[in-house]
């Protein structure tokens, strides 16, 4: 196991250097030694799980006490294996999609090294380490793609508030730490800090530190900037696996690191899931670039993982690990679903731009006659988020709610059975709008007629089509595998609470809390059985019947592309439903001949504004550099004083933590 | 179910109901809604008469349609076929009992949503894409009440398996009946008017294209396929009528049923979706038609009963 290890990340690094060299240009060696390290990283992750065992490596020692230490637990062994199966289907399409360029080509290896480092570090310093290079990594890879002001802020904002987080959760990290006397994840997984104001404290800047990276509300506005910005092989990275990083950290903090904690730890991270998925969903919704509406509903996805976390802790709290094992395995499942879908749909969107050369909503459609495949695997993926059976979407939801309702009627507080309710009304309303959300992604791209100028428009090129195939059997797979998958998944609560959840399922079927059961495999069935039968019945007691073409209806005239609903039109109904929320803004300029009442000119303009980013992030800005105003006294530019201020600093630093 | 062989052949004869009834409720709705408004009306068995024309006519579709729009209907009328297996009917038994339960029937309603909605959107018509919009937009709200009505139940009754849920209330008797069963029950009856596109939320009998939601989604559709579409909303129907009927007033039916106890829950059955069914078409004739950007304050407020009945629930556990 060591050496699939050590393989993976020998060529990760050598896939780097040899980009960097510049040698084999015409190759793309960079990406298929990713996809090949990738591959094995892929199976020494699942071998982990399946095993059940944990793996150790000494990298290097650069001082006392600052140790490289790679030790891949089940935890981290599943989050490597999300963004290793992430990556190989990503690599694999980069090497046809990429442009060459020698520095993205040279860091995309390393972003994907440092995010299995995250997964694997065996201790605080080296979490941090390949924290930051994940960071600094995605950073630039957002950067460098070409050129826009756009692209400039979004990166800027995506370092700035990535490192304001890093903050907080260094010092959740560091104070945990200190409480269990060591900076090694083994030893601070035995003696778990438990309830108390301080471990409440730790957690809730974990929460704000790792929700930052895992796109939680309200700091999640970095997201849906930074994310569509890179090309399409990056953003499937980020939004499928980096972001899952995040719900490592939080997994690791709550549940190794405190231990069965106080009952509103589960309560509120389970308002603060539900609120982030309604909201993700809805502005996805908003959304007419179909890679913002895909990073929206990353927002949305890993507010419906949080939830599940929070209802775990919440069962934890109370003893009740059995359910609570259930309800984290729920939330890694959709994890791993959510990562295959959503990889598949920013690879998707990344083919739909080489073929049409753009993923404004408003102007495609039209493309699954062109593009079959390509819209076929993207129909998979389209219908998997929006969680319509009996595709692999559906099933951790199930697992959640089924375990919502569990936590709604069994022994828990009262304040935890009511927050399980509404719990279960937040998850339902963010079901119905993912609906409406994914009908309309893949509606407006690929049926109708091209909304804009029509061009003509070739399927993606083969390598594409095979990265986004693998994708689709993927989920396929992991929907007919369900019960498989929750069987390996439970070497995860076994490894963080010892004894239990040897028997949330069986055989073909998902069981849970002896009351409710499901068979993604007997429902696939039913449907694909049930699909036919009533066709060929009809046909051979009636006989076929003749089906002729004709133009669209149009009540009575010629029927024109621009006659069609719009991405923007579609989800008008919804924006006026949620108008509260939302607040969107609309103006009607009419201007009229003279005194004519007939108007000349009809101008209409709308948007929805990013409520959260204009009434909390600018008085936040405004306030920083108010302050910054002010310090600015401090400054004056003579080294006199600033060696005081050090002096100073370091007398504070000596009294108060002597 | 405990054999094999009893649980196929529960499968098909509730399969064979809710094909053979469905068109009745509509033609018993139908007639109902024309008597209260002084009109004779159509026969009762005028659906049989409109699927069995449509099944045999020739289509016509849109240039512009592709893959989508044919198997639509086809994937639409599986989904309610497929929730049909995991809804108890005649007792208090499925005949999937552990490969399903009622979030499988909430999801299977809305991969049925999914296709009807992709099918009108396929062919490019303003009409179809309009009827879309609205359906999934109306969906989103529904969903929650749909949920939140049927896990009051849930949370009562310990189980999501609807063939246990019903038996649990049927056990209990009229003890089952309190304040969060009304709600609940207020919360699925204005699902159900919302789900089978009825006064006040849509109009079945209108092609106005400013108040069209279900109707415009089928413009595109002719022939077989708008035959097979208008059955399985038909069945749509019926299986909330069962729903309301089975969870809400469970009298009479056996959690370990013979072949006369099969026999009386049908004739229940039979008795119970009629007057569902008659009440339906009292609130078409006496309600007006709301505005469709109303509605979220009348879905709003079913979702709101639904959430109250979940609380007063685990208040009181």
């Amino acid at each position: 196991m060591e050496q699939l290890t050590a393989a993976a990340l020998i060529l990760l690094l050598a896939a780097s250097a040899v980009e960097l060299s510049g040698l084999a240009r015409g190759l793309r060696a960079g990406y298929w030694l990713s996809t090949g390290a990738a591959a094995v990283a892929l199976a020494a992750c699942v071998w982990l799980l399946a095993d059940g065992t944990t793996v150790g490596l000494d990298l290097w020692s650069p001082a006392p006490s600052l140790d490289l230490t790679w030790r891949m637990t089940a935890l981290g062994a599943f989050f490597g294996a999300v963004v290793a199966l992430v990556a190989l289907f990503a690599s694999l399409f980069a090497v046809r999609y990429s442009q060459p360029r020698r520095l993205d080509d040279a860091l995309y290896p390393l972003f994907v090294l440092s995010m299995l480092g995250v997964a694997g570090a065996g201790n605080v310093f080296t979490f941090f380490v390949m924290w930051e290079s994940m960071a600094l990594t995605s950073f630039l890879l957002v950067l460098s793609d070409g050129q826009g002001h756009q692209r400039r802020v979004a990166a800027l904002l995506y370092l700035g508030m990535t490192h304001v987080a890093t903050v907080f959760a260094v010092a959740a990290m560091l104070m945990l730490a200190d409480t269990a006397g060591s900076q090694d994840f083994g030893a601070m997984g035995l003696a778990p800090a438990g309830p108390g104001a301080r471990t409440s404290l730790a957690l809730m800047l974990a929460v704000v530190g790792f929700g930052t990276k895992a796109g939680l509300v309200p700091v999640h506005i970095w997201l849906p900037r930074a994310h569509p910005v890179a090309p399409s092989h990056v953003s499937a990275l980020m939004s499928a696996a980096m972001v899952t990083t995040g719900i490592y950290g939080i997994t690791r903090v709550g549940f190794d690191f405190l231990g069965p904690g106080e009952e509103w730890w589960g309560i509120a991270l389970m308002a603060v899931g539900g609120t982030t998925a309604v909201l993700g969903i809805l502005y996805a919704l908003m959304e007419r670039d179909m890679k913002r509406c895909l990073a929206y509903s990353t927002v949305e996805n890993m507010g419906i993982v949080t939830l599940a976390v929070g209802a775990a802790l919440s069962f934890r709290s109370v003893g009740q690990d059995e359910l609570a094992a259930a309800a984290l395995v729920a939330g890694l499942l959709h994890t791993l679903n959510h990562a295959v879908l959503k990889s598949l749909l920013f690879l998707g969107a990344g083919a739909v731009q080489h073929a049409a050369h753009s993923l404004d909503m408003d102007r495609l459609g039209g493309l699954i006659r062109p593009m079959p495949v390509t819209a076929g695997t993207m129909l998979v993926g389209a219908m998997g988020l929006a969680s319509a059976p009996p595709l692999n979407g559906f099933v951790g939801e199930w697992m959640l709610t089924r375990s919502l309702i569990s936590l709604a009627g069994t022994g828990s507080g009262v304040a935890t059975r009511l927050a399980a309710g509404g719990a279960l009304a937040l998850l339902a309303l963010t079901a119905g709008l993912a609906l409406a959300c994914f009908v309309r992604l893949f509606g407006m791209t690929f049926l109708g007629v091209p909304r804009g100028e029509a061009r003509p428009i070739r399927e993606a090129p083969a390598l594409m089509r095979l990265a986004l195939g693998g994708l689709a059997v993927a989920a396929l797979a992991a929907a007919a595998g369900a019960a498989g998958l929750v069987r390996l998944l439970q070497a995860v609560p076994q490894e963080l609470m010892p004894g239990t959840g040897a028997h949330v399922e069986q055989a073909h079927r998902i069981t849970l809390d002896g009351g409710g059961s499901f068979s993604p495999v007997v429902v696939a069935i039913l449907l694909l059985v049930l699909a036919p039968l009533p066709w060929l019945v009809l046909r051979l007691t009636l006989g076929a019947t003749r089906r002729n073409r004709g133009p669209v209806w149009a009540t009575g005239v010629s029927f024109v592309p621009s006659m069609q609903y719009t991405a923007t039109s579609f989800s008008k109904p919804l924006r006026l439903f949620f108008r509260r929320v939302l607040v969107p803004e609309r103006e009607i300029k009419v201007e009229y001949h003279g005194t004519s009442p007939l108007p000349r000119r009809v101008q209409y303009s709308g948007r929805v504004p990013a409520v959260i980013e204009e009434r909390l992030y600018l008085p936040l800005r405004s306030l920083a550099i108010w302050s910054a105003q002010r310090i600015r006294a401090f400054q004056n530019g003579s080294v006199e004083f600033y060696l005081l201020y050090v002096f100073g600093a370091l007398v504070v630093l000596l009294v108060v933590a002597r | 179910m405990s054999g094999g062989a009893e649980a196929v052949l529960l499968g098909a004869a509730q399969c064979a109901f809710v094909l053979a009834a469905a068109p009745l409720l509509q033609g018993i709705i139908r007639k109902l809604k024309a008597r209260l408004q002084s009109r004779s009306g159509p026969p009762v068995l005028q659906s049989y008469y409109d699927l069995a024309k449509l099944f045999s006519r020739s289509e016509t579709v849109a240039s512009t349609a592709s893959i989508i729009q044919f198997a639509a209907p086809w994937v639409v009328l599986a989904a309610m076929l497929g929730a049909a297996l995991f809804v108890p009917m005649f007792a208090a038994v499925t005949p999937l009992t552990s490969d399903g339960d009622l979030l499988v029937v909430i999801g299977l309603f809305a991969l049925g949503r999914a296709a009807l909605t992709l099918g009108g959107v396929d062919s490019g018509s303003s009409f179809g894409q309009m009827g879309s919009s609205r359906e999934l937009a109306v969906g989103a709200l529904v969903e929650p009440a749909l949920l939140l009505s049927l896990a009051a139940l849930a949370i009562a009754t310990g189980t999501t398996r609807l063939g246990e849920m019903v038996a649990v209330g049927a056990h209990d008797g009229a003890g089952f009946v309190d304040l969060q069963w009304g709600l609940a029950l207020l919360g699925l009856a204005i699902v159900t008017l919302a789900e089978t596109g009825r006064i006040p939320v849509d109009n079945p009998d209108t092609h106005l294209e400013l108040t069209m939601v279900h109707e415009a989604m089928l413009l595109e559709y002719s022939g077989r396929s708008l035959g097979v579409l208008h059955l399985a909303s038909m069945v749509k129907q019926l299986l909330l009528a069962c729903l309301l009927a089975n969870l809400f007033f469970p009298f009479g039916l056996q959690g370990h049923p013979d072949l006369a106890s099969y026999v009386v829950g049908a004739a229940l059955l039979a008795g119970k979706t009629a007057v569902i069914g008659a009440a339906m078409a009292l609130v078409e004739s006496t309600v007006a038609k709301m505005r469709f950007f109303e509605l979220p304050d009348l879905i709003g407020s079913a979702s709101l009963a639904g959430l109250v009945a979940v609380a007063i629930t685990v208040w009181q556990l």
